[in-house]
């Protein structure tokens, strides 16, 4: 599997909190080709976040990894000691946050965040890297900002809320080799400046020939730039499918009921979203964990959680109705 | 209060209406103070019963007039109308049956509501303040009443906001505001912080109620295809002035104004139908200018495809292209 | 996020069930840290103390009039675990004796700072901006610059050195730092959309700075006044060390300190056990208040 860069096998995270245990994530599979573009949806509370900082290992103190492995370019990373892992996120990992403005620094200037950014990037073997502000200003540049010059001197507050993120991916552009991480990256900012924004990620990450994962609850910008999509719920990847692949035939419920919710530009009202919430983690229902909303639950689907069935082309579904090997058990 | 509406219906009418906010940048030596023209002269109306939907990325004064209408602002210059009567003051220098007949719901439930209280508290407090409460029928009963409006189950009202979903904080902030019984509510943003699956069910409430209550909407969001679905007529602001008002069909199926135009393409859609509804793609080239320092001649020339000559000298007024249907542009 | 469920819905109906969850979840928090936990084990035993002294204490008529020249300056032993003093007095009962003094010291004056000082700083807080904001806050600046012992030198020289005049000279120099607190805190709430909501429904200002404003103030306040508990104890202490405050042969801290100075190294127990008792209550309630903040804290989603 030397072109896999990122394979997340059977992740269980769990929190420690007043009256027990949030058993969030519930044997996550995740994966990621070296140059590819990977989204990854789901609503509020699904685990995006929590996967993410698993995998960069920045979860809190009480968390705890009770199953599962994480092996990035073939090494287990849940394994390595601290110097090994700040070799690994200094050299080829790197992410964009949701909210430009509490990911910059107010009190230091862009060029003094970039230079620190620079410097660690170099490594633990602690070289120093010639020219930093030559570098920078390749960043900046790169993220297509006006006047890098200028704006080294810059501090955070005097941009608009696009510029910031567009820093945010300059600083993580000048250090991404392998991986860039995106966390709703557009979430904050207008329409327009959305594609902007969307579009430089895209460019970027495909001239350094790096993988991208896009994490959004917008089911529309996934479709823009991934060539390949995982759906997530409640601690789980329900579905995974290439882009075109799975708007045009969702198969689990759960998609289906999130696209049949999205209002459409040609009129005519949208459904009534899903019924129910998301199943309180302390008490996560035994088997699938989207049977208490689902509306074609049957028997098998409180027993255990539903194993990965393949319905053709790539296309994985986590669930019963499509366990028989028919691909339309129910219409989808 | 008789119900006074001119012979067009209209229950808010807004002439010339401006709102500037100063800056103080003195110096040591010379005083200077400018004005952020946050809402530039703008003309409409909102009909009695219609959901009037207002459009714009930040800025654009969207929100500033929202927040005039409903008293957090108070008008530079200009009249705001409601049911005849003069509304162009702040909150504290209204009577109270305005502040009664005419409500808001803000964009960020974890904000708009009080961390510190219960749910009962937060719905008493409209219910007390406008003496609502009849003898004979406890103060419970009609929160719970409010709470049966919004879907949500009676024993929350001893919940703390902390502990619901955003949704249903926004559920919450949605019956806060029918409780004082108004027939007037500003809609800011309500669901741009929520998933789609939960959007789906709060505007789809939303509608339904102002069916049932026969209430007027002041909608604004940023996400078109959820105005699409959800507007009567739309008005689309570009800093401070509107670019373009029609009714919603005329508005996606026409769209006259090039702003207009280049919004509707940038909108991520998911669906290949959709994409030939959309018009071709225009990439906003060009920053938005800051509120502070607007080009002469109309303010979209930074940004325009379109631009010619006239439009660095001047400002366009806005025309009745269609009937109905209402642009500022020199080049339609 | 559903992390706070543990009722069910029906249970949620009975006010007792809400009563016990909550307290059992500000218990959760709060002893989190085992830290938090010592001190309070701390400050009900400071408090036991000084309710129960006379009961409590060994010898409580060493509190009062008493001499035993026989016994003076005699070293802790079992009968005076803390030894005793220059005239013969039992150190470990005058201690418990004096807690009830710093304790009286401390309820007077935080009730009397606290309120005054959080009225002021709401009001203040709520109408930043305007000349209510700048008489109230310059007005506590001139009383923030005062030094509390100065301050109790004057009064004593004006009138008798007492523990009431002592109260007095503390609460005067104290409440402008809860004003401070509050003002800030008031003054960045104001601006919250609830805040907003609520005035634009038409609510009355004095609803608005008793119940949007203020709940929101309380959890800063409560630590600031277990903290402060501490810290007025340490206060008083000072200035019954120079004189001023509780007169002998009534006990105060400080005062034991005071005698024991002049006895240093040769019968140092009289000096160093007063001192550890001051560092006892101020450490106990530090490590309480602490508790506190993490108790009153909202929960994480």
């Amino acid at each position: 599997m030397s072109e896999t860069l990122l394979d997340i096998k059977n992740l269980h995270v769990w929190f420690k909190v007043y009256g027990g245990v949030l058993k969030v994530l519930n044997g996550v599979n995740f994966n990621v080709k070296f140059g590819e573009k990977v989204g990854l949806v789901g609503e509020a509370g699904c685990g995006k976040t929590t996967t993410m900082k698993a995998l960069l290992r920045i979860l809190p103190n009480l968390a705890l990894i009770p199953e599962g492995d994480i092996f990035v370019r073939g090494k287990n990373i849940l394994k390595l000691n601290s110097r090994e892992l700040a070799d690994l996120r200094g050299r080829g990992l790197s992410m964009i946050f949701q909210d430009p403005t509490s990911a910059l620094n107010p009190v230091f200037t862009i060029g003094q965040q970039l230079y620190d950014i620079i410097k660690y990037s170099a490594g633990s073997s602690g070289q120093k890297v010639a020219n930093k502000k030559n570098v920078a200003l390749g960043a900046l540049h790169e993220a297509r900002l006006p006047d890098p010059e200028r704006m080294l001197d810059s501090y955070p507050i005097q941009l608009s809320g696009g510029m910031r993120q567009r820093v945010c991916i300059a600083f993580a552009i000048a250090t991404a080799r392998d991986l860039l991480i995106a966390d709703e990256p557009t979430t904050n900012l207008d329409v327009t400046i959305q594609d902007q924004v969307l579009r430089l990620i895209r460019d970027l990450v495909e001239k350094k020939g790096a993988s991208l994962i896009l994490i959004t609850h917008s089911l529309g910008l996934a479709r823009e730039i991934t060539e390949r999509v995982y759906v997530m719920y409640a601690g789980n990847m329900i579905e995974m499918a290439a882009t075109s692949l799975l708007f045009e035939k969702p198969f689990h419920p759960y998609t289906q009921g999130l696209l049949a919710s999205v209002p459409r530009l040609s009129g005519g009202g949208f459904a009534e979203g899903i019924p129910g919430r998301i199943p309180d983690y302390r008490n996560p229902p035994p088997g699938c964990r989207f049977e208490p909303r689902c509306q074609y639950a049957f028997e098998p689907c409180s027993k255990a959680m539903p194993p990965y069935i393949d319905v053709g082309d790539g296309h994985q579904v986590a669930c019963y109705l499509y366990q028989d090997g028919q691909g339309d058990r129910k219409n989808a | 209060m008789p119900d006074v509406m001119d012979i067009n219906n209209n229950i808010l009418v807004a002439k010339n209406l401006v709102k500037h906010f100063p800056i103080n940048l003195s110096g040591i030596f010379k005083k200077k103070w400018i004005a952020v023209k946050a809402v530039d002269v703008i003309n409409f109306s909102v009909k009695q019963g219609e959901c009037f939907g207002l459009v714009g990325e930040s800025g654009s004064g969207k929100s500033t007039t929202a927040y005039m209408t409903v008293g957090m602002y108070e008008p530079t210059s200009g009249s705001l109308v409601f049911k005849g009567e003069d509304i162009a003051r702040p909150a504290v220098k209204r009577p109270m049956h305005l502040k009664k007949d005419i409500q808001i719901v803000f964009q960020d439930p974890g904000s708009s509501l009080n961390p510190m209280r219960n749910i009962q508290n937060i719905l008493e407090m409209p219910l007390r303040v406008h003496n609502m409460i009849k003898k004979g029928n406890s103060i419970e009963k009609k929160v719970i009443d409010l709470l049966d409006m919004v879907e949500l189950p009676s024993h929350y009202r001893f919940k703390s906001p902390i502990t619901l979903g955003g949704g249903e904080r926004q559920m919450v902030a949605i019956a806060r505001a029918l409780a004082t019984k108004p027939s007037f509510i500003v809609l800011d943003e309500p669901t741009s912080a929520l998933d789609v699956s939960v959007q789906g069910k709060i505007i789809n409430r939303l509608i339904r109620l102002q069916k049932e209550f026969g209430l007027t909407y002041l909608f604004i969001t940023h996400d078109l295809s959820l105005m699409r679905n959800v507007a009567t007529r739309i008005a689309i602001m570009y800093l401070g002035k509107i670019a373009e008002f029609a009714s919603a069909t005329e508005f996606f199926q026409k769209p006259l104004h090039p702003y207009t135009q280049m919004l509707l393409s940038s909108i991520p859609i998911l669906f290949e139908e959709e994409a030939k509804l959309k018009p071709n793609k225009i990439h906003s080239v060009g920053e938005i200018p800051s509120p502070v320092d607007v080009p002469p001649g109309c303010s979209f020339n930074t940004r325009c495809p379109f631009k010619t000559d006239i439009c660095f000298t001047e400002d366009p007024v806005m025309r009745e292209i269609e009937p109905g249907h209402y642009a500022r542009c020199h080049n339609i | 996020m559903t992390t706070e469920e543990m009722l069910t819905s029906s249970a949620i109906e009975n006010p007792w069930a809400r009563t016990l969850d909550s307290l059992k979840r500000t218990w959760y928090k709060f002893s989190r840290n085992w830290l938090s936990v010592l001190g309070l084990v701390m400050v009900v035993t400071i408090v036991f103390l000084a309710v129960f002294a006379p009961y409590v204490a060994p010898y409580p008529q060493h509190s009062g009039k008493f001499v035993d020249f026989k016994g003076k300056n005699q070293p802790p032993s079992w009968q005076h675990l803390m030894g005793t003093d220059t005239i013969g007095r039992d150190i470990l009962s005058r201690i418990i004796f004096a807690f009830r003094n710093a304790l009286l010291m401390a309820i007077v004056v935080l009730a009397i700072s606290v309120p005054f000082g959080t009225l002021t700083g709401l009001t203040a807080g709520y109408y930043s901006g305007t000349w209510v904001e700048t008489v109230i806050m310059r007005v506590t600046d001139v009383f923030i610059s005062l030094p509390p012992i100065i301050l109790a030198l004057s009064i004593a020289a004006m009138l008798k050195p007492t523990l009431m005049n002592s109260m007095i000279a503390v609460t005067v120099s104290w409440w402008p730092w809860y004003t401070r607190i509050t003002y800030s805190l008031a003054s960045s709430i104001k601006n919250e959309y609830y805040v907003q909501a609520a005035e634009l429904t038409g609510a009355s200002k004095i609803y608005i700075i008793f119940h949007e404003i203020l709940p929101n103030c309380s959890s800063s306040l409560f630590t600031k006044m277990a903290l402060d508990v501490g810290w007025v104890t340490l206060v008083g202490a000072a200035l019954s060390f120079v004189g001023l405050g509780e007169q002998p042969p009534k006990p105060a801290l400080g005062t034991m300190i005071a005698e024991g100075v002049e006895r240093m190294p040769a019968q140092w127990w009289i000096a160093l056990f007063p001192a550890l008792a001051i560092m006892f209550v101020v450490l106990g309630f530090n490590l309480f208040g602490d508790g506190i903040r993490d108790a009153l804290s909202p929960e994480e989603a």
